[in-house]
């Protein structure tokens, strides 16, 4: 008797403990691909990243056969094996693996089509970092930034404005930015309490109030030289209204904008474009640290300067356009600004350019009109061949634009960005739900051509599903941040230096 | 008989104090308990366990969260609580070995945690605490409950006891912190003073004022350290505050407002003396039953202070509920029930309830339009529409963009709750964002009471034909459909807004420009009256037009002396000329007897309270909030 009880429970336990479900012995098999959530049928991935958990919708269990390895999990979802998961990437790298999935309903199993997950040969930069919130207009009572290692699920807080303040009218985090995918030089924003600009600079943090008399505001969106202690920033005077019908919500304005530089050794600000009938935005340097690309958008106030109700009424004209500037590191001087995409023709809007490793390619968002297109539900994320094109009347080169369909949806996607090695982009999408803005993953391979994308991750497939707070503004980055919370929290106690000139 | 007795003193008192509670959180305040599960928010994902998790009393937030969702129906969560009480107060009696004639006390805390349910007024609203009505009780029950001396019961010898009993004091802290927070504290302190005052200081011994002073100490360090070091990796408060965590503030920006604080401190303190009781040596029973009436009866008195009792502000969350619920003749009937000034948002709750029983331009005059500010607890709020009910009101104008945006806003600041994600499944399946309405009905399913309302949902998200005749979707459909695009904002006035939106929309549809005829009745604004006069002319060319706007016209034209309208062609109810005529002959009469404006209005209100003519010479000075 003791015998039996003993066997039975050591049986219970090590069915518990097993991680590999055995496949049905009898099911029916579908001549259908199986449906499953996130999406990840024939989409390509790096051999580095975490688990692609899924869930299938509507069953009572899920068994997914890998390469001939079963995996299952809590009802409809497929939690796979890390270890086990990344041995079977690194077997797999430059090939497929192929994903059988079983599901069962009423006691009854079935079996679908298999499916493929590609595995490129190159990784990801293993981190990621994001501001968490909820898909908010004006409040930011929790802005939480964050930082996710992808090759497993780890998840860590850069800084959370609840250690500052807990009150409506709370603190802004915002722009985190790194210097060349690195964590030694980095900044991200506060706004209104113990505003300034957490800069890290060689490890060093310091607290800057970056605005002065002749900015036309506080720095806001940024990049940094790839190499030297220089942050380009745009300024702006930035608006906000809301539609009463159209699904896309709000419309966010500049009124006007700059864009600067500042020297983060020498505490000092120059500036780069302040044309008056020129709204400049979204600095973002070429790796080479050679050139200064951003858009514009031509305005010219028809009764009085930065007029509000007049840009409400024309919003749709403010369209912008791809330039880039040479940059002289020597002198610290720019040069000319060059049109290198005419969005406007085309009645578009481009904005937020990053440019590829090797200077071919500029990533950007393209929408109808204006900058902020993850409200944009036409936004798409296009990429633009600098190598290819003709010669246009005015002497100007067209270059051409890659075929990026398979990245985009109907719904918005915007900020995109490469990775470090440029084989991946980065980018977040509103495709899930059209609300909560989620981060997407494409593969952009040595041809130039752009894959299935894939959406991060998550160790339990429902979180996403049921998150309601947006991952907004990722970043690539080559290791995680060193700075602690606490630290940042210190920081922004103390009073922002000034700038120095 | 002296046995009977001695039984009788918490027999009387438990049905005094179930009683007590009965009446004031069911009879008085059913509706704000529903009210309060309703802004509540649980659901059975680990994402919600998980965000519970990351605080200090994160147990007691995900069982509080839970247990609140009862108060659907207001009399189970009544019930619910009122055991949980009870339960409490055995656990109290039986660890502190409290005599029967004394035990009343140990309701003393319970008592507090009534108070802080029902003393809540308008900071139900923007309360973030969607455990809040359950939460304390929940965690004096196990604060209670890990201060009982289990060790005694062990089958070791007494000095073992002694060890357990001391080392339980910073294991129970550090073991129950992160789950029951601040209450994990209360029994560590507990226990410290059941050891120091019944085990140590009693033997007056050296070697016993030794162990006390090391108690002591040990207490002290467990309340400074536990705290500061289970939170000091986390980010989700501030460091420099970890002491403060589970202290419930009533802070809004600079304001804060102590005396909603007071029930909770009395909670926590008043166990504190709990191991003391039993050691009043007073055994006659007349004192303490004297005592015994006297506690009832501060109890009742405190309560009866405390408890939030507004009309308005009650009549506010049932005229709510009524118009989530489609129940348009409820709302008319709570509208036509009030006594005194209402609040906007009454005006707003019940103009909905009209619109939706095509009575907006016929019947809106017969209600009270008198109107004043919500009445608050105290200064340091001054509640809006838009963090009250502001999406729901944008809703059922077709606004769902704007409601959306609001909602959003409101869930930022103050949390999700079940009413927000219904409002946001709404608007959202109106706007055709189909795959959002997907994502809050699968949360919704996720809940315990909202699933039926989810399946609901669900059945028209499968067939969208279903929103054109379901009631809740009907009106804000069509209004939707009828209303016109703009880009702007509302700086919060969710009132102004809809009103300076509709006057000026032009539409065909005939239920939707009477929307519009309204507002711009209601906003007084001449051009866009006359130009919505024009139109509803234009698509109802044989109909008269509704009473109050044909008293508007009249009013318009005869006593504004409007230049250059032409009236004949419009036909008038006789009725409503006759008491037009009326109207302006006694305001003569009462002005040559030399009464001022405000006594002709209280003069002319019996006769003529429920016309437009009344509400535009009486009513001047309505201020939206």
């Amino acid at each position: 008797m003791k015998k039996a009880v003993v066997c039975c429970l050591l049986f219970v336990v090590c069915f518990a403990c097993s991680k590999h479900p055995s496949l049905p012995s009898s099911f029916t098999q579908s001549d259908s691909e199986p449906s499953i959530w996130p999406d990840y049928a024939g989409v390509t991935v790096p051999p580095n990243i975490a688990p692609l958990n899924f869930l299938v919708d509507s069953v009572d269990d899920v068994v997914a056969e890998i390469e001939g390895q079963t995996f299952g999990g809590k009802k409809n979802k497929v939690q796979i094996d890390e270890n086990e998961w990344h041995e079977m990437l690194a077997s797999a790298k430059g090939k497929s693996l192929s994903v059988t999935v079983y599901t069962k309903k009423d006691g009854k199993w079935q079996a679908y089509k298999p499916f493929k997950i590609h595995v490129a040969e190159e990784d990801i930069d293993p981190y990621v970092s994001y501001r968490v919130l909820p898909p908010t207009f004006v409040g930011f009572d929790e802005l939480i930034l964050k930082q996710r290692n992808l090759t497993n699920f780890d998840e860590t807080t850069i800084y959370n404005n609840h250690q500052i303040t807990e009150g409506v009218e709370g603190q802004c985090i915002n722009c985190h930015s790194y210097q060349n995918y690195g964590t030694d030089n980095m900044m991200f924003h506060m706004r209104l309490q113990n505003a300034g600009t957490m800069i890290v600079s060689d490890g060093e943090l310091i607290f800057v109030n970056l605005k002065n008399d002749s900015m036309i505001s506080a720095a806001a969106y940024n990049n940094w030289h790839p190499f030297l202690p220089i942050i380009a920033f745009s300024t702006d005077h930035t608006m906000q209204s809301f539609h009463t019908r159209q699904i896309t919500k709000v419309e966010v304005m500049e009124s006007a904008s700059d864009i600067i530089i500042y020297d983060v050794k020498k505490n000092r600000v120059q500036t780069v474009l302040n044309d008056s009938l020129e709204f400049e935005l979204f600095p973002s340097w070429s790796p080479d640290g050679k050139w200064l690309y951003y858009c514009s958008a031509h305005h010219e106030y028809k009764k009085k300067y930065e007029d509000t109700d007049e840009l409400l009424n024309e919003y749709k004209s403010l369209q912008y356009n791809l330039y880039r500037l040479s940059f002289d590191a020597e002198t610290m001087t720019f040069g000319e600004p060059e049109l290198i995409y005419d969005a406007a023709s085309k009645n578009r809007s481009a904005v937020q350019p990053r440019v590829s490793g090797d200077g071919r390619y500029v990533l950007f968002a393209e929408g109808p009109w204006g900058l902020f297109h993850i409200w944009h539900t036409s936004a798409d994320i296009q990429i633009l061949d600098l190598e290819t094109g003709e010669a246009t009347l005015d002497g100007r080169r067209e270059s051409q634009l890659v075929d990026s369909k398979a990245m985009n949806s109907p719904l918005p996607e915007s900020y995109p960005s490469f990775s470090s090695n440029s084989r991946w982009i980065l980018f977040e999408s509103r495709r899930d739900d059209g609300n909560y803005t989620r981060t997407y993953f494409a593969y952009f391979d040595k041809q130039g051509r752009v894959h299935k994308p894939f959406e991060v991750p998550a160790k339990d497939p429902e979180f996403f599903r049921v998150f309601l707070r947006s991952w907004s503004r990722p970043e690539l980055m080559k290791e995680p941040v060193h700075i602690t919370p606490r630290q940042f929290y210190e920081k922004a106690l103390t009073e922002p230096i000034k700038l120095s000139n | 008989m002296r046995r009977a007795v001695h039984f009788a003193f918490p027999i009387l008192f438990i049905v005094f104090f179930v009683l007590l509670a009965w009446y004031f959180l069911y009879m008085r305040n059913a509706d704000t308990m529903y009210f309060l599960q309703d802004r509540g928010w649980w659901n059975s994902t680990a994402l919600f366990w998980n965000d519970c998790m990351r605080f200090p009393g994160g147990f007691l937030s995900w069982a509080g969260a839970y247990l609140t969702q009862f108060f659907y129906y207001p009399a189970i969560g009544c019930v619910m609580l009122i055991a949980l009480w009870l339960a409490t107060f055995g656990v109290a009696k039986w660890s502190f070995k409290v005599p029967n004639e004394w035990s009343f006390l140990l309701f003393i805390p319970m008592a507090a945690l009534l108070c802080s349910i029902i003393q809540l007024g308008y900071w139900v609203y923007i309360l973030k605490d969607v455990d809040y009505v359950f939460y304390h009780s929940l965690g004096l029950f196990f604060a209670f409950i890990l201060s009982l001396p289990f060790w005694q019961y062990l089958p070791v010898n007494e000095k073992v006891q002694k060890w357990i009993a001391f080392a339980w004091v910073p294991l129970v802290a550090a073991l129950f912190y992160y789950p029951l927070g601040v209450y994990a504290l209360l029994a560590a302190t507990l226990v410290s003073v059941r050891r120091l005052f019944f085990t140590l200081l009693p033997y007056g011994q050296a070697q016993a004022e030794h162990s006390s002073l090391f108690t002591l100490l040990v207490l002290a360090l467990t309340l400074w350290l536990v705290p500061l070091l289970e939170t000091s990796g986390t980010t989700v408060m501030r460091p420099d505050q970890p002491w403060l965590y589970g202290f419930r503030k009533f802070e809004l920006d600079d304001l804060r407002d102590y005396s909603l604080e007071i029930p909770f401190y009395i909670a926590l303190v008043t166990p504190l003396f709990f191991p003391f009781i039993k050691k009043i040596k007073l055994k006659k029973s007349l004192l303490s039953l004297g005592v015994m009436v006297i506690v009832a009866g501060l109890m009742y008195f405190c309560l009866s202070s405390r408890d939030f009792a507004d009309y308005n502000f009650h009549a506010e969350m049932r005229m709510q509920r009524g118009v989530e619920e489609c129940r348009w003749n409820d709302v008319l009937r709570e509208a036509g029930m009030v006594k005194g000034p209402v609040t906007r948002e009454m005006v707003m709750f019940r103009d909905i309830a009209l619109i939706n029983t095509g009575k907006f331009c016929s019947s809106r005059y017969a209600y009270n339009n008198e109107s004043v500010q919500p009445v608050t607890v105290s200064d340091s709020i001054h509640i809006r529409i838009c963090d009250q009910a502001g999406d729901l009101i944008y809703y059922n104008f077709g606004e769902t963009i704007f409601a959306i945006r609001r909602a959003i806003e409101r869930c930022m600041h103050y949390g999700y709750s079940y009413y927000t994600m219904r409002v946001l499944t709404q608007c959202a399946l109106i706007n055709g964002e189909l795959d959002n309405a997907h994502k809050y009905l699968r949360i919704l399913s996720r809940s315990t009471f909202q699933k039926k309302w989810a399946e609901q949902m669900k059945r028209i998200l499968d067939d969208e034909r279903l929103l054109l005749t379901d009631e809740h979707f009907r009106m804000p459909l069509k209004l939707y459909n009828e209303g016109s695009e703009l880009v702007g904002t509302d700086d919060k006035y969710v009132e102004l807004t809809i009103m300076k939106k509709w006057m000026y929309n032009i539409t065909n549809d005939p239920v939707a420009q009477e929307v519009a005829l309204g507002c711009a009745m209601i906003m007084r604004d001449k051009n866009c009256f006359w130009a919505q006069v024009q139109q509803h002319y234009n698509i109802n060319p044989e109909t008269l037009f509704p009473i109050h706007v044909q008293e508007a016209m009249l009013f318009g034209v005869y006593e504004l002396g409007m230049e250059g309208v032409n009236l004949s062609f419009v036909k008038f109810d006789q009725r409503v000329v006759d008491r037009f005529n009326a109207f302006r002959e006694r305001m003569k009469q009462y002005a040559s007897q030399g009464m001022n404006e405000k006594e002709i209005g209280r003069a002319l209100r019996p006769e003529f309270g429920d016309t437009y003519m009344w509400d535009y010479c009486v009513l001047r000075e309505v201020q939206t909030n």
